[in-house]
């Protein structure tokens, strides 16, 4: 169980950070075009369309990296008060009512979406650049997959839960400032009661 | 058909399973995702069309909204407006403006927390999402504040309110997502939310002066020996807000003068925030790498809300659930004053338990088709609407705001301490939004100028 | 049962269509051609069948909508076929292609007698579409657009940012336009604060309905960029085939009672919104020049043969619209006479007539 965790974890987290890098991609393309378009007067026509991909890359690969570090909003106003074993109950039963049709969904009929894009070579409709889609189409079968395998780890993580009262601690890739704050001040204040 | 419902009794079902179904806590994107697919394959069930039991639409429809959240030029300026945030948070700016502004401000009744507000203000300029402000402000001005011997409520209040300001202020993450919600240009939803965003700041910081001046030893004024003399505090003003003052002009200058779309002027001010922290010495490999992998992360969290959401609204609107809220508020014969101030009661309640994402994405949809209906300006009420998600920040239990502060100052403040001072800015919020019903033009004058003849 | 579904059948049960269409509600009149469309077949049916009409986004975005009626997400669509050209550059030519001498009702004819539909139905399935199509609304040609001044030269829109859809972004690309996509609403703000310096909609009616008179006094009427459109209205083949053949043949002849519906409430709308525009707006009115016109004829030619070398179905169909273009534009041609002359017999010279 711990090794499938770790490994689901890995994959989305890996996953996720390599495509976080697409930001970076994004700014340079942008600001290409700022420069392009207002110092040299001429525009790209294939910016559009690339700023959408490069955005829509990162949207989709951090699915499963956002479920492994926690990132998608809960409404916990009371699912916080819960005891850990009890929140694990909700959420193993959740993830096969709430979680699984939607993902094996986005996986299987992602695919077929994908696919058929593929077959016609689709491209952009919005652009004389002619930019190809399918490639970015392909991301959602994709996210669906590795959704479903981050959404197995959290099931294993839930079992282990119940079973030790307790949730297994989760990798971190990168805190919030306001996490890092409140995490470092609460050492502090940890040491000065020492 | 389901129980003998009519389709519209069903959407109303799926609101109300998908309200209680929030309560457990369940990541709500995937909540919204589950409800729209599950009644979506009711709504679309059709032997006549269905070759076996997963050959319903819904499913298409699914795969088809998930491209659409991809596919959306607007939304590219989101991660871009994070990237440049997270950027500026770890650039150290926000140390070197508060100990300025505070030396400039000294002759001033109340003179940090008016330090501490400017610094929050001028910092909202920079970037569109709160938590990072609370906490480097709760941090710095909040301990400054209470050594000097300010109360701890009225400390507080100052900053968990302060701090909230940068969600409002353009660029503005959560105006970029209700340009999207409500179709209307984030160019304008950032000029229409200049004024009401300064006119916050500055009944904040009338407030805090008058406060004090009533009853100074709230906030006792600091000692003359600590004061520099005047051109030194000149240096340090001047070196602190130039480059912030720059980077805020490229930014939202851009956009307002119409030179650049929101995302052209985010990914510049994304570079210039760059350029920022090498200036202040702040650009580390580290910060960097770590401001990428938040952006995915904040990018994603909000994005997969909206492939839950709009899922989840396609099918309430299938089903007729829109028609049934518009029925409701024409068939109580109610005024626009009347319609104003309930559908902002509601944003208020729903801020207690929610957060501004799942509000805007969710819950706002369902009154925009009513403008129309009750002749109300899209961006006057999108100007009301963000006023009100302040409130959402301020509000037990979901009070993120207050939690930030209390997480950075663990030992030395009791949070109900923090929420008595919350509760006068609560009222301010909500003054500020009487005051934006009497004058729209605070919020409509800025717009018709730059974008009308 | 069967006992059931014949009595169903006999007293033809009443069957609700969903249509979305690719235009916002309210002030739209593409929104509000569509609702008549709707409410032919509700009146021909004798309430029978009925169609829900919603606006762009309603269910799916404007992009999505084939996908969406072939899915049967929705059962019908009103868009235009431009907005599927980048699955295939042909299906641009099913609506808003080079003109060959024949406006928006030969195109038609062209689509019903001359080999169109056939080559229609097989562009719809090489993309992967599973509907039938119906047309409506032979569009007056769509104007050049709003400038920021009077343009006559080609020199003069050259490294213009302009914005507009379909092949014409590529046609307009050739003539050394720098062509920029925007969405509907985004076309004023964008043009009032200079992220374009020119753009066009569609027609006096729908380019006021967005606010162009408030960002730009220069309207050029004419032109070739889009000299023909139609509605494109899909309708889900499976769902379809379900109905009775009444019902059938209703939603088809709908469409050609709206084709002439639309067009003539057209013709009465956009002229007097072209009349308010010129007299309540002070809008300058005025004829795309020859010199940008042929211009636009030759980047038509440019992309064409562009298209036509990479793809020998795109070459079947501009060949095919060629041959009947040639022979039946001979004929009305020739035959038409000057209708200008008559007009400008009675009104004088038509750039000085006041409307
Ligand atoms: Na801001
Ligand atoms: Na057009």
């Amino acid at each position: 169980m711990e090794a499938f965790i770790k490994f689901a974890d890995t994959l989305s987290t890996s996953m996720g950070k390599a495509f976080s890098w697409c930001i970076v991609i994004l700014m340079g393309g942008t600001c290409y075009e700022v420069v392009m378009a207002y110092v040299f007067n001429s525009p790209t026509l294939w910016n559009f369309d690339f700023s959408m991909q490069m955005y829509g890359a990162i949207l989709m690969m951090s699915g499963a990296y956002c479920l492994a570090t926690e990132a998608h909003v809960r409404g916990d106003v009371i699912y916080r008060l819960f005891s850990q074993k009890t929140q694990a109950w909700i959420d193993l039963v959740l993830y096969f009512i709430f979680f699984f049709p939607g993902v094996v969904a986005l996986a299987f009929y992602g695919y077929e979406y994908a696919a058929q894009a593929w077959k016609i070579k689709e491209t952009s409709w919005s652009s004389p650049a002619q930019i190809q889609i399918y490639m970015v189409k392909s991301m959602i079968p994709a996210a669906g997959i590795l959704l479903i395998i981050q959404g197995i780890s959290e099931v294993l993580r839930s079992i282990l839960c119940i079973k030790f009262g307790k949730w297994p601690s989760r990798m971190v890739v990168a805190e919030e400032t306001e996490q890092i704050l409140m995490r470092t001040s609460q050492e502090d204040d940890k040491k000065n009661v020492i | 058909m389901l129980f003998s419902l009519s389709n519209p009794e069903v959407a109303i079902l799926m609101m109300g399973i998908f309200l209680f179904a929030v309560l457990l806590g369940f990541p709500i994107a995937f909540t919204l995702m589950a409800m729209g697919i599950g009644f979506g394959y009711y709504a679309y069930f059709d032997p006549v069309l269905m070759d076996h039991i997963f050959d319903n639409r819904i499913f298409s429809l699914f795969v088809q909204n998930t491209y659409t959240v991809m596919d959306n030029n607007v939304l590219t300026a989101v991660p871009l407006f994070l990237f440049m945030g997270y950027l500026v948070e770890r650039a150290g700016i926000v140390a070197k403006l508060f100990f300025a502004i505070r030396l400039a401000a000294h002759r001033l009744p109340a003179s940090m927390a008016v330090a501490a507000l400017i610094t929050c203000t001028l910092f909202s300029t920079a970037t569109g999402i709160i938590g990072a402000v609370v906490t480097l402000m709760g941090l710095l001005a909040w301990p400054a504040m209470v050594k000097a011997g300010y109360d701890k409520k009225f400390a507080s209040g100052i900053i968990c309110a302060g701090g909230c300001l940068g969600i409002l202020i353009p660029p503005s993450i959560m105006l970029i997502v209700y340009s999207v919600i409500a179709q209307l240009s984030p160019l304008r939803l950032f000029a229409a939310a200049i004024f009401p965003g300064l006119m916050l700041a500055g009944l904040y910081i009338a407030y805090a002066v008058t406060r004090a001046w009533l009853n100074p030893s709230l906030a006792p004024r600091p000692p003359a020996e600590d004061i520099p003399p005047r051109t030194e505090i000149l240096k340090e003003v001047l070196v602190s807000f130039v480059p912030l003052f720059g980077l805020i002009m490229l930014v939202l200058g851009t956009i307002l003068a119409g030179i650049a779309t929101p995302a052209e002027a985010a990914a510049a001010g994304a570079f210039g925030a760059i350029l920022l922290s090498w200036f202040y010495k702040t650009l580390k490999w580290q910060n960097f790498k770590e401001s990428v992998f938040l952006t995915a992360k904040t990018t994603a969290m909000i994005m997969w809300l909206f492939i839950g959401s709009w899922t989840f609204s396609s099918v309430f609107s299938y089903l007729g659930g829109h028609e049934v809220f518009e029925h409701f508020f024409t068939s109580i014969n109610i005024t626009t004053w009347q319609f104003l101030v309930i559908t902002q009661i509601i944003i208020f309640l729903l801020g207690w338990p929610l957060e501004w994402t799942e509000i805007l994405i969710i819950f706002v949809p369902i009154f925009l088709p009513l403008l129309e209906v009750f002749n109300v300006n899209p961006y006057f009420f999108a100007m009301l609407i963000a006023l009100n998600l302040q409130t959402s920040f301020l509000t037990p239990p979901m009070a993120m705001s207050a939690y930030y502060l209390k997480g950075v100052q663990k030992t030395n403040v009791e949070l109900l301490e923090i929420f008595k001072g919350i509760m006068p800015f609560l009222g301010i919020v909500i003054f500020g939004m009487f005051l934006m019903y009497m004058f729209p033009g605070i919020a409509l004058w800025l717009p018709e100028v730059l974008f009308a003849d | 049962e069967p006992q059931q579904k014949k009595a169903a059948v006999a007293k033809q049960e009443t069957v609700t269509l969903k249509m979305q269409a690719a235009w916002p509600s309210g002030a739209n009149i593409f929104f509000e051609m569509a609702g008549d469309y709707c409410k032919m077949v509700e009146q021909m049916s004798g309430g029978t069948l009925k169609i829900d009409l919603q606006p762009v986004g309603a269910i799916v975005k404007t992009s999505e909508i084939g996908e969406a009626v072939s899915s049967g997400v929705v059962d019908m669509g009103h868009w235009v076929t431009a907005y599927w050209y980048g699955k295939n550059a042909a299906a641009s030519l099913f609506g808003t292609g080079p003109s060959y001498g024949m406006s928006s009702q030969e195109v038609m004819g062209w689509m019903e007698y001359g080999g169109g539909r056939a080559l229609y139905e097989e562009a719809v399935k090489s993309v992967g579409y599973n509907y039938t199509g119906f047309f409506a609304m032979p569009m007056p040609a769509q104007p050049f657009g709003w400038f920021k001044k009077n343009v006559t030269q080609v020199s003069d829109v050259k490294g213009m940012k302009y914005r507009t859809v379909g092949l014409a972004t590529n046609v307009l690309t050739a003539m050394g336009m720098v062509v920029r996509q925007l969405p509907g609403g985004e076309i004023q703000p964008a043009m009032k604060t200079g992220l374009i310096d020119a753009a066009e909609f569609n027609n006096p009616t729908s380019d006021s309905q967005f606010g162009m008179q408030d960002v730009s006094k220069h309207y050029h009427l004419g032109s070739f960029h889009q000299s023909q459109e139609m509605f494109e209205i899909p309708m889900n083949t499976k769902r379809l085939n379900s109905l009775s053949p009444a019902h059938q043949a209703i939603l088809k002849n709908a469409a050609y009672a709206a084709n002439s519906d639309n067009y003539f409430k057209a013709l009465v709308r956009y002229s007097k919104d072209l009349v308010k525009l010129m007299n309540e707006h002070k809008v300058n009115v005025y004829q795309t020049s020859d010199a940008i016109l042929a211009e636009q004829l030759k980047g038509w030619d440019k992309i064409v043969g562009e298209f036509s070398a990479k793809d020998a179905f795109f070459k079947k169909v501009v060949d095919s619209q060629k041959a009947y273009a040639k022979r039946t534009m001979k004929y009305l041609l020739m035959n038409q006479p000057n209708y200008k002359l008559a007009y400008e017999n009675e009104f004088g010279p038509i750039a000085d007539v006041k409307i």
